[in-house]
């Protein structure tokens, strides 16, 4: 017994050893932040304190590089990285990857250093303590992302909690990050959600003569986001929704859930946003139990891009699909050509996830939503820092300039709402057959304006999409009737 | 556990009829003729409607759920093969699964020439059974690996060999994640089956009943393997009493080999029919280890019979739940699993057909 | 016990440790204290029950994720007024904590009912399947959460400033630790560990084998409980991904890193897990040889598979193996060896290996 205590003995003290080391090991990696935890606890805010901005903008970027979206990590820094090289004077630390980070920046003499890249998972929990690695040890003043929904109102929380710290969303879509949380110091030059999917139900009612829908959407907040957004739309301008069915994420089979959808017959049309394995399974799964999918009777939300959804089939052609900030390839207007051909111009290749993160031309990855949502907060960083002079001491003074921008962007102007949440163009576009016999996305119509609000279906005072909400109601939304077609690639205004 | 270890000494027909004796038995029936009632003619407010009212969407449920089923069994039929000879959970087994899966949907990718919106007319036969084989052989393969380098020597150390899978797993997720990206992909049915019939009204896909095939193909070959070889008499032996077949000879550690492959080899299948019926992503591996987790503790670890009574049970409640709950706790369906599991377990702790080890 | 009983080695050390953990926050930065040492204490409580119930009970639980999870959801949704998701109802904190411990232990007890007829392997599969449909409850029920899960909670008042929470954390650790050895010792205590070796006889003695395991496991969920709430109070949010399948292996795994068969182990695997997650990016010349913070888990799953393959008893057991050869050289008297088996793995394997029928 006695040998054994000695033994645990040992361990103790080797665990104290070891805590003893690591708290050097802490103390050495940051030179910034290294506040003794009893002098902080004056803050009280439950959080530490990053270092007020007078030595400049010391940027964190957030990403995914594992999870769902892992493959997307290269494309959302180099986003960001874009944006310093275009703007702020920066050079890339690699040719052939974004994750070198950059060094250089530098904006009405202020330096933006990039002090770390943040890791997550799409989950909560781990975004919530890559930043606060951000922001506690490597002294982030600035941080750019997150990428995904539930990430951004745990950020967005953060942001709140933390009032020296400035936050640019990345393409994170959920609504309640910004329209609920309400942090002064949280912006998003982006659109949500709901967003992506406005102009959709004008198109479908008004253009396409449907008037009933049935709407299938993944149960959790992007999916009950997505869905909300097109029926707020579709309701809003006459039309109908006969049956909204969301199977929990996870599901193998869709059979059961397929089987609550109306017939073919009984409704002129379906609206999908079922991401991941789950676009395809349940798209076979209509097709084993309600009829062949005919093109023209279905409608989806970004899920339905032939990049994201490499299995979607030949017979899924003649499908609307809802925008995700960029524009199909078909479009190409000079300032598209420019941004495409800066990204070429900053690394020779970046491994995207577009490209099956293999090495590809940089504009591939620039191209679609996830790069550019971040390209976007990238820039409108740069946009404030040159209105305010470079000068961040005065951190009211900068979230009011950040608030008061408005971006000229390759895809469209962004400006913020009060809520400052984006206020953006959405692309809507179709799905159609190349000569090839591939399934590509070809635009149809830009939406300009799209605001959170819906035209107040969605409040602060509203609860966050759900299964039940919004309701079907007609009301009028500011962007009805207001969508400028393209044809062949060029916008008809 | 203790009753339970007490009645395995005694006849097997003494402790059925001290089982039937039990409440919970009395409960489950109960419950049984309760759901049933309800199927058949309460179910007004469901989405399906009650059975006598809609026989089509009632047929249509039940062949959902035995088809589901199919997919299940195969999926769980290499892990409880393995953990019947060899008592080792195979915390890896959906890792296989998907691993197969990337590899067939790559070799079919190959095969087709298109990587992208393959259409089922342009795959042949041979274009889906090709990657079949290859996806399995190498799941089988990579098993076969993780048995001789990791699992070989510390045999009979269930919890080690159970956390040395789970590392297996957590590393090999990750190195999957890496070689072929997070996107959903799938493997497509050959355009020689991808046909539909008619069940009273209502269309249903041949695919489906392939994969129904397909298990009831694997289960009768993994029957015969078991029963009529010599070398699954070896592996049944060495099920009941392991020493006594290495006391009589045999070289039992080829024959947890040659176990461990075909084990992998299932995985591997099911994997790929998987692919085929609801695509391959990150974390399939884990929702299909649950799978075939629920699957063994419903029939009893270890159980071919067990697995078969498993997956019909578990896949007719993923089929009924979602369609004859009442409309507005359809979202509660995946959580009746665990009312399937409770009371299962609350019956026989060891599963339908398992024995107290 | 008496005084010179007490003032062992041990003792002695523990009380080094305490003091310097005690001086810990004028000493290292804030970051380190508020973000490593709170979150290895909160990850060291919650791992301690899996090795409790290990150690004592010879159960290796992978439901103790959930328990954790159960107490910070209910805590949010008792405490919150007004949020987005969940009851709201608005209590006092302290009140809510109470809830939460409630109803947490109260899910113990139920679940721990249900397992307490299965041991090892079966165990582990059983709490694995609890952690997942815990998992679909907690996202499919938006009364109490849904798939968003509880966000902007707030820490009484009383544990306001972060330092306060590594207090809170290091002396529930002090306690929780110190409990689990006292209770070694006390009937109930010595009952558990007798079945946890030889459950037959335990039963033939008398003893009510299933209401023991039952009892430590709703101890144990009491304790994860406590852990859940320092958690939810750390973080500010909840959600299902939280005690998803991931993090539930990564608990375990925790346990396994430090020695699944002691105590203190715990504490010493949630320190180095999140000493890893932390600083190993940082480390110059790691991604060199391609260990990005994108390749953690597979960093994370290959410590696991080496600590399995050398020393199952973990870190701890490494310690001991090191010591013991230090004294052998130091003085010839021979050391005793059985160090280097881990009780988990005999009594598993005398339960399932030993006593088949």
């Amino acid at each position: 017994m006695s040998r054994l205590k000695r033994r645990t003995a040992l361990a103790l003290s080797m665990t104290a050893g070891l805590a003893l080391v690591a708290a050097g090991c802490g103390g050495g990696d940051d030179e910034s932040a290294g506040l003794p935890a009893d002098q902080e606890t004056v803050a009280g805010d439950g959080t530490g304190s990053p270092p007020a901005g007078g030595d400049g903008v010391r940027l964190g970027i957030l990403g995914q590089c594992e999870g769902p979206f892992g493959g997307f990590h290269e494309d959302v820094v180099g986003g960001a990285t874009l944006a310093m090289t275009q703007f702020a004077g920066a050079t890339p630390g690699s040719s052939t990857t974004a994750l070198d980070g950059f060094t250089g920046a530098e904006v009405a003499g202020t330096p933006i250093e990039l002090v770390g890249i943040g890791c997550g998972d799409d989950t909560a929990d781990r975004i919530l303590q890559e930043v606060r690695r951000l922001v506690e040890q490597l002294g982030a003043n600035v941080i750019i992302g997150p990428l995904s929904g539930d990430e951004g109102i745990a950020i967005a929380e953060y942001a709140k909690a933390n009032p020296e710290l400035t936050v640019l969303a990345g393409i994170s879509g959920s609504q309640e990050q910004t329209l609920q949380v309400q942090a002064p110091n949280y912006f998003r030059f982006y659109g949500d959600g709901a967003i992506w999917n406005a102009g959709l139900g004008d198109l479908l009612h008004n253009q396409e003569g449907w008037d009933t829908v049935a709407v299938i959407a993944d149960d959790y907040s992007f999916g009950h986001t997505s869905a909300a957004g097109f029926i707020a739309d579709f309701c809003a301008v006459g039309g109908e929704v006969t049956s909204r069915v969301f199977p929990p994420l996870g599901t193998t089979d869709y059979s059961s859930y397929i089987a609550q959808l109306p017939n073919p017959d009984e409704v002129d049309g379906y609206f999908w946003a079922v991401g991941g394995t789950g676009t395809q399974a349940s798209l076979e799964a209509f097709v084993n139990a309600k009829g062949d999918l005919t093109g023209d009777q279905h409608a989806g939300n970004l899920f339905f891009n032939p990049g994201l959804a490499q299995a979607l089939g030949p017979d899924i052609a003649g499908a609307y699909v809802g925008g995700f900030a960029t524009l199909p390839g078909d479009v190409q207007t000079p300032e598209i050509e420019n941004y495409l051909a800066a990204a070429d111009e900053t690394w020779e290749t970046i491994p995207g996830a577009l490209s099956g993160n293999e090495p590809a031309p940089p504009s591939v990855a620039a191209a679609f939503g996830f790069f550019y949502g971040y390209y976007t907060a990238g820039v409108a960083l740069v946009e404030a820092l040159d209105a305010v002079g470079g000068d961040m001491s005065d951190l009211d003074a900068f979230h009011e300039a950040i608030s008061g921008l408005t971006l000229d962007l390759p895809y469209g102007d962004i400006s913020l709402d009060e809520n400052r949440s984006g206020v953006v163009d959405v692309g809507l576009s179709r799905l159609v057959l190349d000569e090839s016999g591939e399934v590509v996305q070809e635009t149809v119509a830009i939406v300009p304006g799209v605001d959170q609000t819906f035209g107040g279906t969605f409040s602060p005072d509203t609860p966050s999409p759900g299964r039940d909400f919004p309701a079907c109601e007609e009301r009028d939304l500011p962007w009805e009737g207001n969508a400028i077609p393209v044809v062949d690639g060029v916008p008809q205004s | 556990m203790t009753p339970a270890l007490i009645d395995a000494d005694r006849s097997s027909s003494r402790r059925r009829l001290t089982e039937l004796r039990r409440p919970p038995v009395w409960v489950a029936a109960v419950i049984a003729v309760a759901v049933a009632a309800w199927v058949l003619f309460l179910a007004d407010g469901t989405p399906a409607g009650a059975a006598v009212d809609d026989p089509g969407k009632f047929l249509v449920t039940v062949l959902d759920g035995v088809t589901f089923a199919g997919l299940l069994f195969v999926a769980a039929s290499g892990f409880t093969l393995i953990f019947g000879l060899m008592r080792t959970v195979n915390m890896a087994h959906g890792s296989l699964f998907l691993l197969a899966a990337y590899v067939a949907i790559r070799v079919q990718e190959a095969m087709v020439g298109r990587s992208r919106n393959i259409d089922p007319a342009d795959v042949g036969l041979l274009d889906w059974l090709v990657p079949l084989l290859a996806g399995a052989g190498v799941a089988a393969v990579l098993g076969l690996l993780i048995q001789q380098v990791f699992l070989q020597w510390n045999e009979g150390q269930e919890m080690r060999q159970t956390l040395l899978t789970l590392a297996i797993t957590v590393v090999l997720a990750d190195q999957m994640l890496r070689e072929f990206g997070g996107l959903a992909q799938r493997m497509v049915w050959p355009g020689a089956v991808t046909h539909f019939f008619s069940v009273m009204g209502e269309r249903y896909a041949v695919t489906r009943l392939v994969m129904l095939g397909i298990a009831v193909l694997v289960g009768v070959l993994l029957w015969l393997w078991l029963t009529r070889t010599s070398v699954g008499i070896v592996i049944r032996a060495g099920v009941d009493d392991r020493q006594m077949v290495r006391g009589l000879g045999i070289n039992i550690r080829r024959v947890f080999a040659l176990t461990f492959l075909v084990g992998s080899f299932l995985a591997g299948v099911g994997g790929v029919l998987g692919a085929s019926f609801a695509g391959a992503a990150p974390g399939t591996d884990g929702s299909w280890l649950l799978n075939a987790l629920v699957v063994v503790i419903i029939g009893g670890l270890g159980s071919l019979k067990g697995a078969a009574a498993g997956s019909l049970l578990y896949g007719t409640v993923v089929a009924f739940s979602p369609a004859y709950l009442p409309s507005q706790y359809s979202y509660y369906a995946i959580i009746m699993t665990f009312g399937l599991l409770a009371l299962v377990l609350a019956i026989r702790p060891y599963g339908l057909f398992g024995r107290p080890a | 016990m008496n005084l010179r009983e007490r003032l062992t080695g041990e003792t002695l050390a523990l009380a080094g440790l305490v003091l310097i953990l005690v001086l810990l926050p004028s000493l290292a930065t804030a970051f380190f204290v508020n973000f490593v040492m709170t979150q290895t204490l909160i990850l060291g409580l919650a791992a301690a029950t899996i090795v409790f119930l290990a150690k004592y009970g010879g159960m290796t639980s992978l439901a103790q994720l959930l328990m954790f999870g159960i107490a910070g959801f209910m805590f949010g949704n008792a405490a919150l007024d007004g949020g987005a998701r969940g009851l709201n109802l608005g209590w006092h904190p302290w009140a809510a904590v109470g809830f939460a411990i409630l109803v947490t232990t109260l899910a113990a007890f139920l679940l721990g009912a249900i397992a307490s007829r299965t041991t090892g392997i079966y165990f582990l599969m059983l709490t694995l399947v609890y952690g997942v449909i815990g998992y679909f409850v907690f996202a499919q029920i938006v009364e109490i959460s849904g798939p968003g899960g509880i966000t902007s909670i707030q820490r009484p008042d009383l544990l306001g400033p972060p330092v306060r929470l590594y207090y809170a954390g290091l002396l529930l650790s002090v306690v929780v630790y110190a409990g689990f050895r006292t209770i070694r010792r006390t009937a109930f205590g010595l009952a558990l560990q007798g079945v946890r070796d030889d459950p037959i006889r335990m039963a033939s003695l008398g003893f009510n084998v299933p209401l023991h395991r039952t009892l430590a496991f709703t101890l144990a969920g009491f304790v994860a409980g406590l852990a859940g709430l320092l958690n939810v109070w750390w973080n500010g949010q909840i959600d299902p991904a939280s005690i998803s399948i991931g993090p539930t292996l990564i608990l375990l795994i925790i346990a396994v890193i430090g020695g699944i068969s002691s105590l203190e182990g715990a504490w010493l695997g949630a320190f180095v897990y999140v000493l890893v997650f932390t600083y190993l990016r940082d480390l110059p010349f790691v991604d060199r040889i391609g260990i990005t913070e994108a390749r953690f888990n597979t960093v994370i799953g290959v410590i696991v598979l080496a600590i399995m393959v050398l020393s199952p008893e973990g870190l701890t057991g490494i310690v001991q193996r090191l010591r013991g050869r230090l004294r052998r050289r130091a003085a010839t008297e021979p050391t005793a060896s059985t160090g280097g088996s881990l009780p988990v793995h005999t009594t598993t394997q005398k339960e399932l290996g030993g006593t088949r029928s």
